[in-house]
């Protein structure tokens, strides 16, 4: 019994070591910057119309592809999600290129607020600034969209309000400030309201948190769910599944 | 039971650093530790996110990978570096728990004394590895840790406090004795 039972110096280093590359692993991975780069303006966006064959109000929605493309995306969101701003960075715009640009798929972006106290304000906001440039100019949106999710901070859901709201807003070209603030006075309780029903559907169809998507096949009515930021790959295989449909 | 506050707090100390020293006892106990706190940092993170972690294991199990990094990152992004050092050590914790715990099984199925009293604290320990951190997760959403009081890091703080508190109490389990804190 010369090492068993004892607590050897050896034994004692692999441990503190294993500790120490476990604690730093995890920090590491924690804290690395996901990929980034250029953010996402699809090639076409259009306004939503109507409700589709799942049952989702389009009506006025933002709207990335083509009007015509076979398959529908619904993206549930909520500005303060780091797991949605992971899916906007890391896999939107390799998605937006193969499948929604290529008219294979369209993305409309339905508000889900579900993280703090801020998030359904920050969904009007989005609204709001949609409603602005949905005519004029789309891509003003989209620019908008993003710079809301970079002010993710590292941490908490404490950065979101107001102020922060309004300088995202100012500092986006193409955006008027004042224009998003009035619609956001006269038009705020209808647009919480017209929330609550596509957030029903996200509920009926069991996503429980965001990111959460809903591929419905805008022909077969073939649909299939992805909750969470998945890579570009199961998205790309969930497309070929519901298109075959 | 003799002894004041001080003595109980001063054995309860030694114990924990016995208890807490029992894995570097053996080049088995050390693995079987590093293994139970690496697949309890995975379930307690994946956790955070059932849905998508099923639906990214289903899809392809070698995406685990991508999962516990994704996860990972979401942990961090809602609670800060103080709540994903809380699930690490909380794993850590968890991976001694379970090989003391199992060595007590072992002892006590040798000694055949009705030891599960023993026991029980341990076991009780390990199982709490997925009480603390992890279970809200379950709930669906990744913002339910984040909608309790400092980002559930209370929680999280609780657990450890209770596989401490168990570890302690259990001591080295070569050792341990069953009638009060006494040492064999």
């Amino acid at each position: 019994m010369d090492e068993e039972g004892n607590i050897t110096r050896r034994r004692a280093l692999i441990a503190g070591g294993a500790v120490l590359a476990f604690g730093s692993g995890v920090a590491y991975i924690g804290s690395r910057s996901g990929a980034s780069g250029q953010h996402y303006v699809p090639d076409t966006t259009h306004a939503g119309s109507g409700t589709t064959g799942f049952d989702v109000d389009l009506d006025g929605r933002p709207i990335a592809g083509e009007r015509d493309a076979p398959i529908d995306i619904y993206y549930w969101t909520d500005y303060l999600c780091p797991f949605c701003k992971q899916f906007e960075t890391e896999t939107l715009p390799e998605l937006g290129r193969e499948h929604l640009d290529t008219g294979d798929a369209r993305l409309a972006v339905l508000p889900y607020p579900n993280i703090g106290e801020y998030s359904t304000p920050a969904a009007v906001w989005g609204r709001c600034v949609w409603s602005q440039v949905a005519d004029s100019d789309p891509d003003a949106f989209w620019n908008w969209h993003a710079a809301a999710f970079a002010e993710q901070p590292e941490s908490g859901t404490d950065w979101a309000d107001d102020e922060m709201f309004a300088a995202v807003t100012e500092q986006t070209a193409g955006v008027d400030l004042s224009a998003v603030e009035t619609c956001r006075e006269e038009r705020g309780a209808t647009i919480r309201e017209r929330i609550e029903p596509n957030v029903a559907m996200a509920q009926e169809s069991r996503i429980q948190g965001t990111p959460g998507f809903v591929l419905y096949n805008r022909d077969s009515g073939a649909a299939g769910k992805l909750v969470g930021a998945h890579p570009y790959e199961n998205f790309a295989d969930a497309i070929d599944q519901v298109r075959r449909a | 039971m003799t002894g004041g506050p001080a003595t109980a707090s001063r054995d309860w100390t030694r114990d924990l650093r016995d208890a807490l020293g029992y894995p570097l006892t053996s080049d088995a106990r050390l693995l079987s530790a590093a293994v139970v706190a690496l697949a309890t940092y995975v379930i307690l993170v994946l956790s955070s996110f059932p849905q998508f972690s099923v639906q990214v294991l289903s899809t392809d199990p070698t995406d685990i990978g991508y999962a516990v990094t994704a996860l990972t990152r979401e942990v961090y992004l809602t609670t800060g570096y103080l709540g994903l050092a809380l699930v690490a050590t909380y794993a850590v914790l968890a991976g001694v728990a379970v090989t003391n715990a199992l060595a007590l099984v072992q002892r006590a199925r040798r000694r055949s004394v009705s030891t599960i009293v023993g026991v029980l604290p341990g076991l009780l320990a390990a199982g709490c590895a997925s009480c603390g951190a992890g279970v809200l997760g379950a709930l669906g959403f990744v913002g339910a840790m984040a909608a309790l009081p400092f980002d559930g890091n209370l929680l999280r703080v609780g657990g450890i406090a209770l596989l401490l508190f168990f570890l302690g109490r259990a001591g080295d389990p070569q050792t341990c004795s069953l009638d009060g804190g006494g040492r064999a």
